[in-house]
């Protein structure tokens, strides 16, 4: 019975022009979300509409659960179609949805879930119980992916009657509401059965039913997308009619198009200096709210001085966060917090201190005997100058802003800075090799950054720091302590709620205290979009606008 | 040539940083276990040593079978074919307009040579050969688009209308307007130098100055004597930008947002995606070829001097 929670990587992912990234993902992801509503920025305009544009800038493919893209915006598009067992709800906490009731026991090893009445596919066949022991075992058999990942700690599903599922878990999972039953999209049986090879799945009659608001009547990768309502909807008949997604080769094409009226909305963050151009038209307006995706300065802690603590805490003391944000996001963002989560999170723990303070920091390095002896302006380490080279994605204009801005500032305390901008593939195989942190990092400094799901799941900061590569998958860093390290363990595992903050509590000061990446900023999300087309927009905490609960009905809402 | 130029683009892709497996297998590729990223490298056969990959790469050429895109899933034929009548309507169209409006301009300040005309239409000309396409591209969305809202900015056709007929024919041609007038533009200034140059050369030569002499009119001597001469060589230049005109688009196509091949390469570029990268590099690899091939044949044929 322990309490939902958050899921894994994943979700909103960047990516510019690229597809890529869960990693060293670009520019703003994920969403902006509605980090409360004293934070949203003034959003407003027509609730229902009868067709609304909405521009994307990415490839995505066939939007099948097996064949989409990118995590954002290629999975929302996607879940528009598809319904998973609970969704979450605007403040980000997993609620019933297709399945009406969740009881976990008390060992964390069985659910039992008992279906929503009443829900069909889009071609009017009931969705039921043996659908979704298909979708368990389909996804697990099938090849490996998201979904195919998250059920990996499923051993069992059964379906005891027409609506009631029994899930058996490996091992327990205090994320595996929101990592796993908030996350699966659910598939039909009748359709998906007669599928061999659903990585190649095209887009046809049968592979385009699902459950969810909208279906998929028109597909041409590259191209455009149409979604029409679903008016049977189980939540209720949609808010807007027709969905029209128009694939640009970049923001810049899009925003135009946005500001000629071709568009309506996008589903790309604009950029800061964009959000006062575009509320000054007259006609347009920008849904802006604080978003969980991150921007951090890592380090390689394999290599010295980078490999004490008292080093790194240096550097992120020198760094002043706050400056970054007014100078280069125009205020259009929330620093970055020491212990990394974002003070907007339920899990954020406010006694954790981020400081700037480049005095402190010069004494730190000081006492670590690194002095600048020859009076060059750059401390020298064994007799060899302090200075590292970083690296930043060249296709992010507001990272390498940064990288400019942050390369002056550690050179304000002795420490050199060449800021080298590279192709985000070539950023990525430097600092996660295959995106496997096993296969070692070849980097002494970078921009970074992680998507919004980063955050949205709480279990995931063991996977930032933890040693042992099964949990510490995303420690592109090679951090490793050992204190940390049983946190990181104890905060995967932890049943209970409340012994879970607690242990999440340590987490954040541990790795304040330790520093083994810098947080710097968290990018407001920032949709434009034409109120007098559509603007009934519903934020989720930290993901933002651009889900299918923008186009749920109010009574629908989880 | 052919195969050194086909084995180049087998070979740039892998030389390239990066990997493609977040692109096969998702942005979760950093949530897989060791054994799930070698089973995605496996089924995409990127396991195989390159020579067996090298080989099956001229095997997929061989018998046309290119197999699927990593990114859409969608066998490459398809999306390359689904792609090439864009960028030939974009190439077409601008190598007539340019190539007409060139030889016309071109002509002319030939024959006022050292006039008002020539010496502007020349300072023209220079500035436009150095105009970044993407810029003089943006400039028009902005002018066109965004503030006069005369004509569409990004697309091939509106998405999800539905057009038939003659309204479809015309969504077409509004849409390729502003690529098309950007591209003519910018490719004028090749033709004119060249139609400029040999119409001087032609100006020189003996029988010019003998059908002056036998007293016809300037402009007959122009139009009959002068430019027919002056063409040849231009022949070439637009036979050759026909070759290019495959590959010449990827920043038009870009900057319109126009589904054409140039899109597609940048698309598959950016995302490592091996197939694609390698059928769309060799469809401009065999245009380039092919257009060359053309002009060298098509010369001999009409310049009789330079058979042997």
């Amino acid at each position: 019975m322990f309490h939902r929670r958050i899921s894994r990587a994943g979700a909103p992912v960047a990516a510019l022009v690229a597809v890529l990234a869960l990693g060293a993902c670009g520019s703003g992801d994920g969403g902006g979300g509605g980090g409360g509503a004293e934070d949203a920025g003034p959003a407003g305009g027509a609730s229902t509409a009868e067709s609304l544009r909405i521009g994307i800038m990415s490839e995505e493919g066939n939007l099948t659960p097996h064949t989409y893209a990118t995590g954002f915006p290629g999975l929302n598009l996607t879940m528009l179609s598809y319904d998973s067992l609970m969704q979450v709800d605007e403040n980000g906490q997993p609620q019933p949805w297709l399945a009406e009731t969740v009881e976990g026991s008390a060992d964390g090893l069985t659910y039992t879930l008992s279906l929503a009445d009443g829900v069909s596919w889009h071609d009017g066949e009931p969705l039921t119980a043996e659908d979704v022991v298909f979708s368990v075992d389909y996804y697990k058999a099938g090849p490996p992916g998201r979904f195919a990942t998250a059920m990996g700690n499923v051993t069992q599903a059964v379906a005891q009657d027409e609506s009631t599922v029994v899930l058996t878990l490996a091992t327990p999972d205090p994320s595996f509401e929101i990592r796993v039953l908030a996350d699966v999209p659910v598939l039909a049986e009748h359709i998906w059965s007669g599928i061999a090879d659903p990585d190649v799945a095209p887009f046809d009659e049968s592979t385009n039913v699902g459950s969810g608001p909208y279906r998929l009547v028109e597909s041409d990768p590259g191209v455009s997308y149409s979604f029409e309502a679903n008016p049977e909807y189980f939540r209720g008949e949609p808010k807007v009619d027709e969905l029209v997604v128009v694939q640009f080769a970049d923001e810049a094409g899009a925003t135009a198009a946005l500001r000629s009226g071709e568009i309506d909305t996008m589903m790309r963050s604009i950029s800061p200096e964009q959000i006062d151009v575009l509320r000054g038209t007259g006609t347009l307006d920008v849904v802006e709210a604080p978003e969980y995706t991150t921007t951090l300065l890592v380090f390689n802690t394999a290599v010295a001085p980078f490999d004490q603590a008292e080093f790194r805490r240096a550097v992120g003391l020198a760094v002043d966060r706050q400056r970054l944000v007014d100078d280069v996001f125009l205020g259009a963002a929330v620093v970055g917090n020491a212990g990394w989560v974002h003070p907007d999170s339920p899990w954020y723990d406010e006694s954790v201190e981020t400081v700037h303070d480049p005095e402190q920091a010069a004494g730190l390095l000081d006492d670590l005997g690194l002095t600048d002896s020859d009076s060059d302006g750059i401390r020298e380490l064994d007799g060899a100058p302090l200075s590292f080279e970083l690296l930043v994605a060249s296709n992010n204009a507001l990272r390498m802003r940064l990288a400019e801005l942050i390369g002056e500032q550690l050179g304000e305390v002795g420490i050199g800075v060449e800021v080298s901008s590279v192709e985000m593939q070539t950023l990525d195989d430097a600092v996660w090799p295959g995106y496997d942190v096993t296969q070692g990092r070849n980097y002494d400094l970078a921009m970074w950054g992680w998507s919004a799901a980063s955050q949205a799941d709480i279990g995931q900061m063991a996977s930032l720091v933890a040693t042992d590569p099964a949990l510490g998958n995303l420690n592109v860093t090679g951090y490793s302590d050992p204190e940390t390290d049983a946190l990181a363990a104890q905060l995967d595992t932890e049943l209970d709620p409340a012994a879970r903050e607690g242990v999440a509590d340590q987490l954040q000061q541990r790795i304040a205290e330790e520093a083994p990446f810098v947080s710097l900023l968290h990018p407001n999300g920032a949709y434009g979009y034409n109120p007098s087309v559509f603007g009934d927009w519903v934020s989720i905490t930290g993901t933002g606008p651009m889900t299918k609960l923008s186009f749920i009905p109010d009574d629908g809402q989880p | 040539m052919l195969v050194v130029a086909v084995s180049l683009n087998f070979a740039l892709p892998r030389l390239m940083p990066g990997s493609p497996l977040a692109l096969i297998a998702g942005v979760e590729v950093g949530e897989m276990t060791a054994e799930e990223r070698a089973a995605v490298t496996a089924d995409a056969g990127l396991d195989r040593p390159l020579v067996v990959q090298y080989l099956s790469y001229w095997k997929s050429i061989l018998t046309l079978d290119f197999g699927y895109s990593f990114r859409q899933g969608t066998p490459i034929e398809e999306l390359v074919l689904d792609r090439v009548p864009w960028t030939l309507l974009l190439t077409l169209t601008a190598l007539v307009v340019s190539g007409v409006i060139g030889i016309a301009l071109g002509a002319f300040a030939a024959w006022r040579r050292g006039g008002k005309w020539d010496v502007s239409s020349l300072a023209v000309m220079i500035a436009l050969e150095s105009t970044p396409q993407f810029w003089l591209g943006m400039l028009f969305i902005a002018l066109f688009s965004v503030s006069l809202g005369w004509l569409p900015s990004f697309g091939a056709t509106t998405a999800g209308a539905d057009l038939t007929g003659l309204a479809w024919l015309a969504d077409v041609a509004e849409h390729a307007v502003l690529p098309v007038l950007t591209l003519s533009i910018l490719s004028i200034p090749a033709v004119y130098l060249s139609m400029r140059y040999s119409t001087l050369s032609v100006l020189g030569e003996d029988y010019i100055r003998t059908a002056q002499a036998k007293g016809l009119r300037p402009r007959t001597v122009m139009l009959h004597h002068v430019v027919r001469t002056a063409l040849l060589p231009v022949t070439t230049v637009l036979a050759l930008r026909l070759g290019w005109a495959f590959g010449g688009t990827v920043v038009i196509e870009t900057v319109f947002s126009y589904p054409g091949l140039g899109r597609l390469m940048y698309d598959a570029v950016s995302a490592r995606d091996y197939p694609v990268m390698q059928a769309t590099f060799l469809v401009f690899t065999i245009a380039v070829l092919l257009a060359n091939l053309l002009a060298d044949s098509l010369y001999p044929r009409l310049d009789p001097r330079v058979r042997v």
